[in-house]
């Protein structure tokens, strides 16, 4: 330890031209720890101050439903951060192979590189702190139960902010961990360790098998056509859909990728469906808090579509509660699709710097920066687009009758639901535009370094 | 009859206060193979980055085939090295997740030519090189050796005038070593294309038809007598014209 503490901080010393690697974990960390307070102060406002009693018991329902939301969101933010703490864990090969070729024990250099990686983040969660200070007058004007949050429901007890940054410090250690037992730290550099891709059929046999019982017991369910038979449709789909996707989504990733590889005409194309082949866990992995995000828009935007055609005479209290649940919804999408798009950034950057030299030798080739970034790109968008319209339509056929009900009673909701799908695939593609420019500098640096 | 097919002239780069090219003329006849020779830091892998159009020199020349490489902008000489120039790298440098004939088949595919047809003509090149049979494998399946033979066919499957090689058998054993080197000299000097590389390995340079010798920015067709004295062959305050074999 006496030798440990001034070599961390000697190596704390930022590398020239190397400000893009800090500053994207950094700054991850900043946006997860402000949405996360923010999503928090959302949920703990409905304690804080409860609806007032009605009878219907509106209050313990949005209080419920503050939770659904928070547990949602919770998915995305984690796979948020523990990418960031990756990324920032990694950022330094070279320095970790020297002290490696030096006589440092990889355990010695694992143990560094997660404290750097943690301080990286103690900076991005102070700023996110700011960050949610900051971005709650904005917050504050949503309205809920008829009328704006207001500010002085938003503001979180100093020891619940102190408690989330803490939990936040814990989660970057355990990725930035995690992330150094995925690579090989050796004299000569650091290397991702290969890993043949093992996903099983039996997933997509289970799958399926599971698809079908849920199917055929909504099904029976929906005949009694009662509000308690919804509300029971409803939490079965969800939570059959939810296992159902997780079951089979790196399955079905692996298939279309396979099956873009064998159709792939260009370069892009089979560039991109080779990379999801290489590894549709992690694929899915990166999108998987996306797949849950768009099945519960879906069902919950075509539960509220039946609720909200039927509702005709309801008392005030249900409609703001319909009204409110639809703004979680949106408000629940959209932050999630914010969370996988940063998400996504994180990772292409991490990516990108990973395979820093592949990527100049094919600039050094003449392989056009276009197709490079096009590539990278559309190995995000392909697993996206699937997740996205999969479990829509997934939820879309497990609630069909109720999806039917819903496109007569009120189509324009579920236009709504699909408007912020298609705008949350949008975001995610800017999320990836905004990783561009660290592939510019890699390229930059390597036409540089030579001898 | 030969001519000369890349030509260099007046070259100099700097890289801070280090001299990587000083004043470098060079001529490379078509189907010559050229080692060039050099201590770390020489500066004979910026030579090959400057031929190759990857550096743009801060002083001087180079052309290809008549054309001023040097002159064009950063997209032309991307088509350029895409379409006329192959590149063999130390690691190889291929695309781990496409397996042998993919990571082929991608240099003609961004040529523009079908998939299948790329696939047809990359099958011929693996095949030629001693690969059959494993052009479904991924690089990880393959040793140093093979992943090499599949960045020559890589490199020539596109018909390229020119391979450049930096390091090509760096890191073999001699007798892998030796035996990439027979292959990319058949595929290139034997096919009356030409190579250009560079080596540490005096073997190595020792098969190739020239060797120049880099030495502080300086080439020379000799190595220098000692560190630090001037090359043979550069005239004072002149540059160090070294031309082909006629």
């Amino acid at each position: 330890m006496k030798t440990t503490i001034p070599i961390l901080w000697m190596m704390s010393r930022p590398a020239p031209g190397n400000k893009a690697v800090v500053a994207l974990p950094a700054t991850a960390f900043a946006l997860v720890t402000a949405l996360l307070l923010i999503v928090l102060a959302g949920a703990l406002s409905f304690f804080t101050h409860p609806a007032p009693a009605d009878g219907f018991g509106t209050a313990g329902a949005y209080q419920n439903l503050a939770l659904v939301a928070l547990a949602l969101l919770i998915l995305p933010l984690l796979t948020l951060g523990g990418s960031a703490a990756r990324l920032s864990a990694r950022r330094r090969d070279e320095r970790l192979s020297t002290l490696r070729l030096l006589g440092a024990t990889p355990a010695l250099v694992g143990f560094m590189a997660v404290v750097e990686a943690t301080a990286v983040a103690v900076l991005g969660i102070a700023a996110g702190i700011v960050l949610y200070a900051a971005a709650l007058p904005a917050v504050a004007l949503i309205h809920f139960q008829g009328h704006a949050l207001g500010l002085a429901g938003l503001w979180l007890d100093p020891l619940v902010v102190l408690a989330t940054a803490a939990a936040l410090i814990v989660l970057a250690a355990i990725s930035a961990a995690v992330g150094m037992r995925q690579v090989a730290l050796t004299p000569l550099g650091v290397r991702t360790r290969q890993k043949a891709p093992t996903v099983h059929w039996v997933r997509a046999a289970l799958g399926a098998g599971a698809a079908v019982v849920l199917y055929l017991g909504m099904a029976n369910i929906t005949a009694s056509g009662s509000i308690a038979a919804v509300v029971v449709i409803l939490l079965a789909a969800f939570a059959g859909g939810l296992a159902l996707l997780n079951l089979m989504g790196p399955y079905v990733l692996k298939w279309f990728a396979g099956r873009q590889v064998r159709r792939a005409a260009t370069a892009v194309r089979l560039l991109a469906a080779r990379t999801i082949l290489e590894s549709p866990k992690a694929a899915w992995r990166q999108v998987s808090g996306l797949a849950m995000t768009s099945f519960i828009a879906v069902v919950a935007g075509t539960g509220l579509a039946v609720l909200n055609g039927a509702g005709a005479g309801i008392g005030t209290a249900e409609a703001n509660l319909y009204n409110d649940m639809r703004t979680g919804v949106m408000i629940t999408v959209v932050a999630s699709f914010l969370l996988v798009a940063c998400s996504a950034g994180v990772n292409q950057a991490a990516a990108i710097l990973d395979r820093r030299e592949l990527y100049i030798s094919l600039d050094r080739m003449g392989m056009p920066r276009t197709v490079m970034d096009a590539a990278r790109k559309r190995a995000i968008m392909s697993p996206v687009r699937i997740v996205t319209v999969g479990s829509a339509v997934l939820s879309g056929v497990l609630l069909f009758p109720l999806t039917g009900l819903a496109m007569i009673f009120s189509p324009l909701s579920l236009l709504v639901i699909a408007g912020i799908l298609a705008g949350g695939i949008g975001l995610i593609w800017l999320g990836l535009a905004a990783s561009a420019p660290v592939l510019g500098r890699v390229l930059a640096g390597g036409s540089t370094a030579a001898d | 009859m030969t001519s000369v097919i890349l030509g260099a002239r007046s070259l100099s780069k700097r890289y801070g206060a280090g001299i990587a090219l000083d004043n470098v003329d060079l001529d490379i006849q078509a189907g010559e193979s050229v080692a060039v020779m050099g201590a770390s830091g020489s500066g004979k892998t910026t030579l090959l980055h400057t031929l190759a159009g990857i550096t743009i020199p801060d002083a001087g020349t180079v052309s290809y085939s008549g054309t001023d490489i040097t002159a064009l902008n950063e997209t032309q000489r991307s088509k350029l090295r895409r379409e006329s120039f192959g590149f063999v790298f130390q690691q190889g440098l291929l695309i781990p997740e496409l397996t042998a004939i993919e990571n082929v088949a991608l240099a003609l595919m961004l040529n523009g030519v079908l998939r299948r047809d790329a696939e047809a003509q990359s099958a011929g090149w693996l095949a030629h090189l001693g690969l059959s049979g494993m052009e479904g494998r991924r690089i990880g399946e393959l040793s140093g050796g093979q992943a090499q033979r599949v960045a020559i066919a890589r490199a020539q499957v596109t018909g390229a005038r020119i391979v450049f090689a930096d390091e090509p058998t760096g890191a073999l054993d001699s007798h892998t070593s030796a035996d990439v080197m027979t292959a990319l000299l058949e595929a290139t000097a034997g096919r009356g294309h030409t190579l250009v590389l560079v080596t540490h390995d005096s073997t190595v340079a020792s098969r190739c038809s020239r060797t120049l010798y880099m030495h502080d920015g300086v080439l020379s067709p000799a190595l220098p007598a000692r560190p630090g004295a001037a090359p043979a062959g550069e005239s004072a305050g002149g540059s160090n014209y070294l031309a082909g074999p006629r």
